[in-house]
């Protein structure tokens, strides 16, 4: 089953869960697990106390194991990770099992491994039953005490891993946690297992010890053999066996590229996003899943810029009710606080589910029945999504943002649904913040020529440049054969981007932006200079575009600025800004 | 005797590390603790017994505490379940 495709090429691909992130590129090590062999010998009667000496005396050796092995856990992966082996140590002074062994040395003769294996087998079965993912997974701690009680009983079992001496990828059918221990950093460069889940205890710790690993994979353990060569991507969760030359130099690209990536990110993630001039600029994440919150503050986003809140409507077939939504608005805003987070309303329609329970199909759904235009015309879903926000800004920093905006009625309908929300929780003794802001997104062209008159009526201004590009330039972006003439970087965009940004401060409100130009380092310092207050970005380009700003003067953004706005091609503004990033920034950008 | 049911709140139900919090608390207590879900029920002192249980969140559970400070103890191990066994 050899895999060969533009890229990759070799001798099996395997697809698996991906438990902690990063590429290892290496030669395999596999790790016997489960193969003790069990004697079953009848033991005859004179023997039954030898025998049950032997498990009582392995009970305390593994105990005691445990106790060393946990103090050095605690330094390695931190006291909660640590706990796991407290569960070890009191499995072991559990009176039913200890109890249950014994009962079964003396009763039916059996040996002291034999009677102890089909007793914690008995155990695991039960937990590998259960229908939770999470409790299939805690299995790996029953089955980590059997082995380490067998190996005291046989005590001939040196441990495989101490026999590691190069450096290697670990394959094994499971990893236990203190296998997970046992691996040192210096020569286990990632590990691929059959069994295991991303809550599994060794996915845990893989995580915290930054191995890059990928669980699940059903049968690797049996395609492998001892010494192959091995690709680990942690990020995607694939494992490469055998990959040849060209593929593993594809995956060093990719690994150099992904810590490179790291490196720059914890050197500037705790640094503020200033101008080397001194003018701040909020630099925010776009965040669509509430899982995605650890990410922004790892990438050292401040606070939420764009929360699309559209996939709580995608999740089911029905809508979401008032209290599921609340629940998963605090939960990030909880995460995110004191910093804001900026709750974008229902955005569907266009290209987010246009033919639905909810959507019917339309001919135009980009200029159709979408965002605003449902939740004004579907006064219960908005109340009900209104609710919701108000009810986390109770938790921390909420702002609302009312997509497709274009016109002032609509900024006006949406404020007294907002009000009509607010007094109702009032009535009902919720709490919520009263004084919540408010915020349009300017995607629009009739809003953005409008800007300064809806700057009056909310507290900030938003510019969504995804539909204003493909509104004001009349292309769709899906349409391939028009791509080309997509272009953020085309000279009305920037002219009406500048005008938003006047009008905007002409009412002294800010001005952000969340669309993908935010991302774009070839149009930060275009931004910069046109005095945008706050860029919202995808959690992976926050360390770059922070980067961009602190090394640039905003007196020297504001002159390029200004040179842009005179060129009228789209061609010439991007051959111009290319000339500028990679002048100034020729180590800085991949 | 007294007895109550509670419902498990904590996303990821009795797991390992819960199971090791409930049992070193029913054991400070010298009342005999027990834990009973649908038809089957453990002795509360027992980690194995109570990670049995393979109790997710949502499931209900039965504790029945028997003994002189079967009072303190139930409270304690409602109030441990009620707070999530400190997880969330």
């Amino acid at each position: 089953m050899a895999v060969k495709n533009n890229k990759i090429k070799c001798k099996y691909l395997l697809k698996g869960v991906p438990a902690s992130p990063g590429i290892a590129i290496s030669k395999v090590f596999k790790l016997k697990g489960e193969s003790i062999s069990i004697d079953p010998t009848i033991v005859d009667d004179s023997s039954v106390d030898t025998e049950v000496e032997k498990f009582v005396k392995a009970v305390e050796k593994s105990k005691s194991e445990l106790k060393s092995l946990q103090s050095k856990v605690v330094r390695k992966v931190g006291l909660e990770n640590a706990k796991i082996f407290d569960v070890h140590q009191l499995l072991l002074e559990d009176s039913v099992i200890i109890e249950e062994t014994i009962h079964s040395i003396k009763k039916e003769n059996k040996s002291a491994e034999f009677a102890f294996f089909h007793i914690m087998q008995k155990y695991e079965n039960t937990l590998n039953g259960s229908s939770t993912n999470h409790f299939q997974n805690r299995s790996s701690d029953l089955r980590d005490v059997k082995r380490r009680v067998i190996r005291h009983i046989q005590g001939d079992r040196t441990d495989q891993l101490n026999q590691l001496s190069g450096s290697a990828v670990i394959v094994a059918n499971d990893l236990t946690p203190s296998d997970a221990v046992m691996l040192e950093r210096r020569k286990v460069l990632g590990f691929a297992t059959d069994l295991g889940g991303r809550t599994s205890h060794a996915a845990i710790m893989a995580r915290s010890m930054e191995v890059p690993s990928v669980v699940g994979l059903r049968r690797i353990f049996k395609l492998v053999e001892e010494g192959d060569r091995i690709v680990i991507d942690g990020n995607e969760g694939k494992v490469l066996i055998q990959p040849d030359e060209k593929t593993i130099n594809h995956y060093r690209k990719l690994q150099e590229k992904y810590y490179d990536t790291n490196r720059k990110l914890d050197e500037i993630r705790d640094l503020k996003c200033l101008t080397i001039d001194g003018k701040e600029i909020e630099l925010s994440a776009n965040l669509e899943f509430s899982d995605e919150a650890e990410s922004v503050k790892s990438h050292g986003a401040k606070g939420v810029g764009l929360y699309r809140t559209d996939y709580i409507y995608l999740k089911k077939k029905e809508l979401p009710t008032e209290e599921e939504q609340f629940q998963e608005y605090r939960k990030i805003v909880k995460k995110i606080s004191p910093d804001p987070v900026i709750i974008r309303t229902m955005d569907l329609g266009g290209d987010k589910l246009p033919n639905s329970f909810l959507i019917p199909p339309q001919e135009n759904p980009f200029l159709g029945w979408r965002a605003i235009r449902i939740s004004l015309d579907r006064k219960d879903i908005f109340e009900t999504q209104l609710r919701a926000i108000l009810r986390a800004s109770g938790a921390g920093n909420v702002k609302i943002l009312f997509p497709m905006i274009s016109g002032l009625d609509e900024v006006h309908e949406c404020k007294k649904a907002l009000e009509n929300a607010k007094s109702e929780l009032q009535k009902e003794g919720i709490k919520y913040d009263p004084d919540i802001e408010i915020g349009v997104i300017i995607e629009v062209p009739s809003a953005a020529l409008l800007a300064d008159k809806i700057a009056k009526e909310v507290d900030f201004l938003s510019i969504g440049t995804n539909d204003l590009v493909q509104y004001l330039l009349a292309v769709d972006r899906g349409n391939e054969r028009i791509a080309y003439l997509y272009q953020h970087l085309h000279p009305a965009i920037l002219r009406m981007i500048k005008q938003i940004i006047m009008a905007g401060h002409q009412e002294g409100v800010w001005v952000g932006m969340c669309g993908e130009m935010a991302s774009d380092p070839l149009s930060t310092l275009i931004l910069v200079g046109m005095d945008l207050d706050e860029f919202s970005v995808s959690p992976i380009a926050v360390p770059e575009i922070k980067k961009i700003i602190r090394s640039t003067e905003y007196r020297e953004a504001a002159r390029i600025a200004k040179k842009v706005l005179q060129f009228e091609k789209p061609s010439e503004v991007e051959r111009f800004m290319t000339k500028v990033v990679r002048k100034k920034f020729k180590n800085l950008i991949f | 005797m007294v007895q109550k049911v509670v419902q498990v709140k904590n996303k990821l139900g009795i797991h390992a590390r819960p199971a090791l919090l409930f049992v070193n608390t029913a054991a400070k207590f010298e009342a005999d603790v027990y834990l009973g879900r649908d038809n089957h029920e453990v002795n509360g002192k027992s980690i194995m017994g109570v990670m049995m249980l393979a109790a997710e969140m949502g499931s209900k559970l039965t504790i029945t505490v028997k003994g002189q400070d079967e009072k303190e103890a139930i409270k304690a191990l409602i109030q441990l379940i009620d707070n999530k066994f400190n997880e969330e």
